[in-house]
């Protein structure tokens, strides 16, 4: 088999947000240090992988990728399952795109753990001369709906890293604090499967539809 | 060229060149490949875009292109249905990214009319994402038919010139305005044409793709119950590799040179190729790389299903899938109803 579990801790993150605000550039910054013009758009999901070091903890982050238009979202919402982080990404120089966040969160909400750890990313953040969402409003946005906030460029990379660094890094103390209350066997890296924020809930492994 | 390969053509000639096309026989001599000069009519023909009885063919051009035009100024008179056209706006531009033919301003324009229409046409579904992708290969071919003729007059009967000029280098702003719309138009009325048998794909739920994905995974089951068993054990689900084959036809997967020659086999399969055989095809398509997955964890599994290493990929690569898929087709079409059904 491959590489095996040279990892302390396995976290599922979703991106998601509408169509063309750079999801996949974000994923592929993150993953490859790569950004892409022009890249197709996504269909169905993506995946990729990265392994950062938190409180010298090795954390291996299981990143999907998600397609932006609407008739996808009845096929997406079945990779919010496990998912323990979620970003919410918009473009801060296309306002629809931030005005869809909330129906985005709605979407969160109803289809993926309670407890799943969500960071609203304003990505373009280089298309200066184009901004037409004010970092104050889509802070206060975060701040009132309990979310973290961050503004990157998978185009210049700026934030790129540290918008997943701080998600990893909250997941990891809501992790690692949950598992010292009760036990730590919940935490069981295996391929394919996440670990769930909340130990107690059953993992649904096979999921069968219609 | 091979001596079958010049006795195919032959045949195909003497096929095309009757006043009245006989369609098993057309879809016989096409099945394994059409040369790329007689391709644009043979689609024509087996989309049933182009009546069989040559006679009726110029009038019946004529009046589907005219048809198209009247559309098209109708629907961009009236004010844009701005959901369907602003999705449009932002995936045009990624369409075949890096290929000059697809960055060129032109064909864009023509991309955004095309689909604009369809969608428009088709409430049910819309445009969705990925349906970019399928205009391609036609307007590729139907492109191929003008580049470089001598005469631009449009030859109805049978094209005689061979083109040797790649579409996907050429700047469709040097032709005439009337081949351009001759383009467009036939590569909108056969896109629709293949849509028609695949709509379940792209309606709400897209219960199309959800059904064919049950049906694979059932049939991988029965053929390669290691391969099923690996991948169930790593909790591999084919909603997360084989929607994408399913959505864009495996031309995500594959060249659209390679989809090209896929394509000519679809449509000598019948009205429900693009959704029945191309099940069969995707599930052969699994299979070929059965030995390197059963290698693979999770993880691995993914990433490979995600990008396969299918760039060096050839007509006879695409051949050896076709005849894969027309065995599978041949054991379990009639077990159809076996496969998938709820409960």
């Amino acid at each position: 088999m491959a590489e095996g579990s040279n990892y302390d801790y396995l976290f599922k993150i979703v991106l998601i947000g509408e169509s063309g605000v750079g999801k996949s550039n974000l994923l592929s910054r993150f993953t490859r240090n790569e950004f892409n013009q022009d890249s197709k758009s996504t269909i169905g999901v993506e995946f990729a992988t990265r392994t950062i070091t938190v409180d010298g903890k090795v954390v291996k982050a299981q990143i999907w990728d998600t397609a932006g238009q609407e008739r996808y979202r009845a096929i997406t919402a079945a990779y919010y399952r496990g998912a323990v982080g979620a970003l919410l990404v918009y473009d801060i120089s296309k306002h629809a795109t931030f005005v869809n966040v909330a129906r985005w969160l709605k979407e969160l909400r109803d289809h993926a753990d309670s407890n799943i750890v969500i960071m609203l990313v304003g990505n373009k953040s280089d298309l200066k001369h184009l901004r037409a969402v004010l970092t104050d409003e889509a802070k206060q946005f975060a701040t009132d709906n309990g979310l973290s906030f961050i503004e990157t460029s998978a185009l210049d990379a700026t934030n790129v890293e540290a918008a997943f660094q701080t998600i990893l890094t909250d997941i990891y103390h809501i992790v690692s604090s949950k598992a010292l209350e009760t036990s730590a066997d919940a935490i069981r890296p295996s391929g394919g499967e996440s670990i769930k924020v909340e130990p107690s809930q059953e993992p649904k492994q096979q999921q069968k539809c219609c | 060229m091979s001596s079958r390969t010049s006795r195919r053509r032959e045949r195909l000639i003497r096929c095309l060149t009757k006043d009245d096309v006989d369609m098993a026989d057309l879809m016989q001599i096409s099945w394994q490949g059409i040369p790329a000069d007689l391709r644009p009519i043979v689609w024509q023909l087996l989309l049933t875009y182009l009546p069989l009885p040559s006679a009726q063919r110029l009038n019946k051009l004529h009046v589907k292109r005219q048809e198209y035009a009247s559309l098209t100024s109708l629907t961009f008179s009236k004010p844009l249905e701005q959901t369907i056209w602003h999705q449009i706006a932002i995936d045009v531009p990624r369409t075949r990214p890096g290929v000059p033919l697809w960055a060129d301003p032109t064909t864009q324009r023509c991309l955004e009319r095309i689909l604009y229409l369809w969608a428009i046409r088709h409430p049910a579904s819309g445009y969705v994402q990925g349906i970019n992708d399928l205009v391609t290969p036609f307007f590729h071919v139907f492109l191929s038919f003008y580049i470089g003729m001598s005469s631009l007059r449009l030859r109805l009967s049978l094209p005689d010139h061979r083109s040797d000029g790649d579409p996907s280098t050429f700047s469709p702003s040097h032709l005439p305005q009337s081949a351009l719309t001759a383009i467009e138009a036939d590569s909108f009325w056969c896109l629709s044409n293949l849509l028609d048998g695949i709509q379940m794909n792209y309606i709400h739920g897209q219960p199309g793709i959800v059904n064919a994905l049950n049906k694979m995974s059932e049939l991988v089951g029965r053929l390669d119950h290691k391969l099923s068993q690996h991948l169930a054990q790593e909790g591999v689900e084919y909603m997360q590799f084989a929607f994408r084959w399913m959505n864009c036809l495996l031309m995500r997967e594959l060249s659209v040179e390679n989809t090209i020659r896929m394509w000519d086999t679809y449509m000598c399969e019948g009205s429900q190729a693009f959704s029945q055989f191309h099940l069969f095809v995707c599930t052969a398509f699994l299979l070929t790389w059965s030995q390197q997955l059963l290698e693979m964890d999770f993880q691995g599994m993914i990433m490979f299903l995600q990008s396969l290493p299918t760039q060096d990929w050839n007509d006879r690569n695409i051949e050896e899938l076709m005849g894969k898929a027309w065995q599978l087709s041949n054991t379990w079409k009639d077990a159809q109803g076996h496969l998938g059904a709820p409960g």
